[in-house]
């Protein structure tokens, strides 16, 4: 079937010319060369040799894979553990590399801690299980806490010092030190929306050189965007290109991307509801959705989207040592406390 | 428009071509338009050649009727109805997904509309053996739960993975590269990718908003543009190839607070049947349960607004052991 010009990735005016010389589908332009084809329509040789590849290569389309290819690749790639067994468990070993996750939960419930954990947990090595992978951290908020990722990659590394038991174990825990944790993540502040999508405008050629990073984590995407009140149809559309770069991001580089959001108030009748914030249409973007709430002192971590899994509840706590499972044992409230003491 | 080139029709020589451009004649558009008289004196050629090639202008690029008798024969023997192998959902599109048409599922966030189509992947490819192309612009295709399911319908192993390879997969995520990609299986991609196993009978994509959605709205008015491509070949194909096209959307609120498909008025016109996919909220204290309800809200064969109610893990064959997990959790709650 014929293919309109107007369907393939031109600039506008180029179409525009196109168009008002009579070319209307890429059959149009066979037998032309570049010459002849700025001529006629009044562009430039350079447009001109563009629209004929553009026209000759479009309808390629994208490579296939069956789902059976597909299956072998997801066996092949590890998953991030949370140090919450729990969770873990409910998301089948962790969080998915190649894939996007949004955390969302009210202030003070531990969205930050979870994202440094994330951020200590994906260079774990790979003997133990671990990805051994880089990672970057886009922190629009502050809320980048140093004296935490230390406290988390310290007890990291006396967990897996515990551990370690081969020899293979025991030469990678050699590189497996605090300072070492620390040069592997990349920090980058953020201070409002125009900032944010730049930097992920550039992202890829990041990735390009750094091969070795699995992992992106935004913290927050909510507070950029809270700016942008007065055109919400505008927050609407930046979001959403912003919702498919990163997972084309994520896939392209096969990395994990986390992000952070806020919850809002709902209403509906005469009742308020929390809901995650920014709006049901972004909603869509990520690939996997996990609500940390509180009940009464517990903390709840539940998975509210999620393609290949059921949508459950894990139990967690926040200690001085990071992201832990909840201690059945131990009165709810003296952990919280704890979360404090140092 | 197609511009006039030599040889197109007899008569239409080099000289010809020349005269006509002379006087700002460029493609079939402006020939057919313009008043044949005065242009025969403009270009001084006869009258009688220039109305010949008018006419056979005009036959070359006119639609022909066809009797309904003959669409009725082609339309038997062409048109399969795919079941999505869930009874509820097969009840609302009266029976299945019919080739040669769009059917649409849309649904907020968690509603279960990626469920519904790896289900009706995981059906047509291992139940009907037919090829499914799976268009995934949102990165939420994961092949282990296509496995799961899978292991619920049967137990071989040779037949899960012949019914996984039948799934072709395609990952893209902007609108330039979803038009390469249909234009790319309307321009033969359907014939190969049926090599080996059945024929394609179903495209999915998966979702069609994501990347039609961030064009739209503001001043520019290609991304309009854009969806009518898309819409315009989706229908080209399903139609010329006899696939059924099943597309997923997003939902907006209307003022009023209720919930309608995304993407605006002009998509609504494309999908001949639409479902409307929504979670079913029991009690207040239980927040999450696999339940969700599907409301035909567009179709041109069933009553509209027929509701009905399915649960997700109808697909996953363990209701058994979730089930008794979930009681766990509430307990706890």
């Amino acid at each position: 079937m014929r293919r309109p010009l107007s369907s393939l990735n031109l600039g506008t005016n180029v179409k525009v010319k196109l168009g008002r010389a009579g070319f209307q589908f890429t059959s149009d332009l066979q037998h032309l060369n570049p010459e002849q084809l700025s001529q006629e329509a009044g562009v430039s040789q350079q447009e001109a040799l563009q629209v004929l590849q553009a026209a000759d290569t479009g309808g390629g389309g994208g490579t296939f894979l069956s789902a059976l290819e597909l299956l072998q690749k997801e066996e092949g790639s590890r998953s991030i553990v949370t140090f919450c067994s729990q969770l873990d468990h409910a998301l089948g070993g962790g969080l998915p590399v190649g894939k996007t996750t949004e955390i969302c939960g009210v202030p003070g419930i531990g969205k930050t801690q979870l994202c440094l954990q994330l951020a200590v947990d994906v260079q774990l090595p790979q003997c133990f299980g671990g990805v051994e992978g880089q990672v970057i951290f886009l922190d629009t908020e502050g809320s980048f806490l140093l004296q935490r990722v230390v406290d988390m990659s310290a007890a990291a590394v006396r967990h897996c010092s515990m551990l370690a038991e081969d020899e293979e174990q025991q030469v990678a825990m050699t590189t497996f030190t605090v300072e070492n944790i620390l040069s592997n993540i990349f920090l980058v502040h953020c201070r409002d929306y125009v900032e944010l999508l730049a930097e992920l405008h550039l992202l890829p050629a990041f990735l390009q050189e750094r091969t070795k990073i699995r992992l992106l984590i935004i913290d927050s995407v909510t507070l950029p965007f809270l700016q942008l009140f007065d055109d919400l149809s505008q927050r609407t559309r930046l979001l959403q290109g912003l919702g498919q770069k990163l997972i084309a991001i994520a896939t392209n580089h096969n990395i994990a991307v986390v992000i952070t959001n806020h919850m809002t108030t709902r209403l509906r009748g005469a009742h308020s509801h929390l809901v995650p914030a920014l709006g049901d249409i972004w909603g869509h973007a990520p690939t996997t959705r996990l609500l940390l709430e509180w009940e009464g002192s517990q903390r709840l971590a539940s998975i509210l989207k999620s393609p290949g899994h059921m949508e459950t509840t894990a139990q967690y706590q926040i200690t001085c040592e990071g992201f832990r499972d909840a201690a059945q044992s131990e009165q709810p409230q003296s952990k919280r406390s704890r979360t404090f003491t140092d | 428009m197609v511009i006039l080139r030599e040889g197109m029709c007899p008569g239409l020589d080099e000289d010809l071509l020349r005269s006509l451009r002379a006087a700002d004649i460029r493609t079939v558009e402006d020939l057919v338009s313009s008043d044949s008289e005065e242009l025969a004196q403009k270009c001084s050629v006869s009258y009688k050649a220039l109305f010949a090639i008018r006419r056979v202008l005009l036959a070359q690029h006119t639609a022909f009727p066809v009797s309904g008798a003959d669409l009725y024969e082609e339309l038997l023997s062409s048109t399969a109805i795919l079941s999505t192998g869930n009874p509820s959902l097969d009840k609302l599109l009266d029976s299945g997904l019919f080739t040669g048409e769009i059917t649409e599922l849309s649904g907020g966030p968690g509603s279960g509309k990626s469920q519904v189509c790896f289900g009706a992947a995981v059906h047509i490819s291992h139940h009907l053996k037919q090829s499914v192309i799976y268009i995934d612009t949102t990165g939420g295709l994961t092949a282990s739960r296509l496995l799961q399911m899978l292991r619920s319908e049967t137990t071989n192993t040779d037949e899960q993975m012949e019914a996984l390879q039948r799934i072709r997969i395609v990952r893209l995520f902007d609108v330039y590269a979803l038009l390469d990609c249909l234009y790319g299986l309307c321009g033969g991609g359907l014939q190969q990718a049926s090599v080996g196993g059945g024929s394609v009978k179903a495209v999915i994509v998966d979702s069609v908003s994501a990347v039609i959605a961030p064009l739209l709205g503001g001043k520019q008015s290609e991304g309009m543009s854009l969806m009518t491509q898309v819409a315009g070949v989706l229908k080209t194909m399903a139609k010329d190839f006899s696939v059924a096209a099943l597309v997923t959307n997003h939902v907006t609120r209307s003022g009023s607070g209720d919930v309608q498909p995304g993407l605006g008025v002009s998509w609504s016109h494309v999908p001949r049947t639409r479902i409307l996919l929504e979670r079913v909220e029991t009690a207040p204290s239980v927040s999450r349960s696999s339940l969700r309800s599907a409301t035909l809200i567009k179709s041109s064969r069933q009553p509209c607004c027929i509701k009905e109610e399915f649960d997700l893990r109808w697909w996953s064959g363990a209701a058994g052991g979730a089930s008794g997990k979930r009681k766990l959790d509430q307990a706890g709650s």
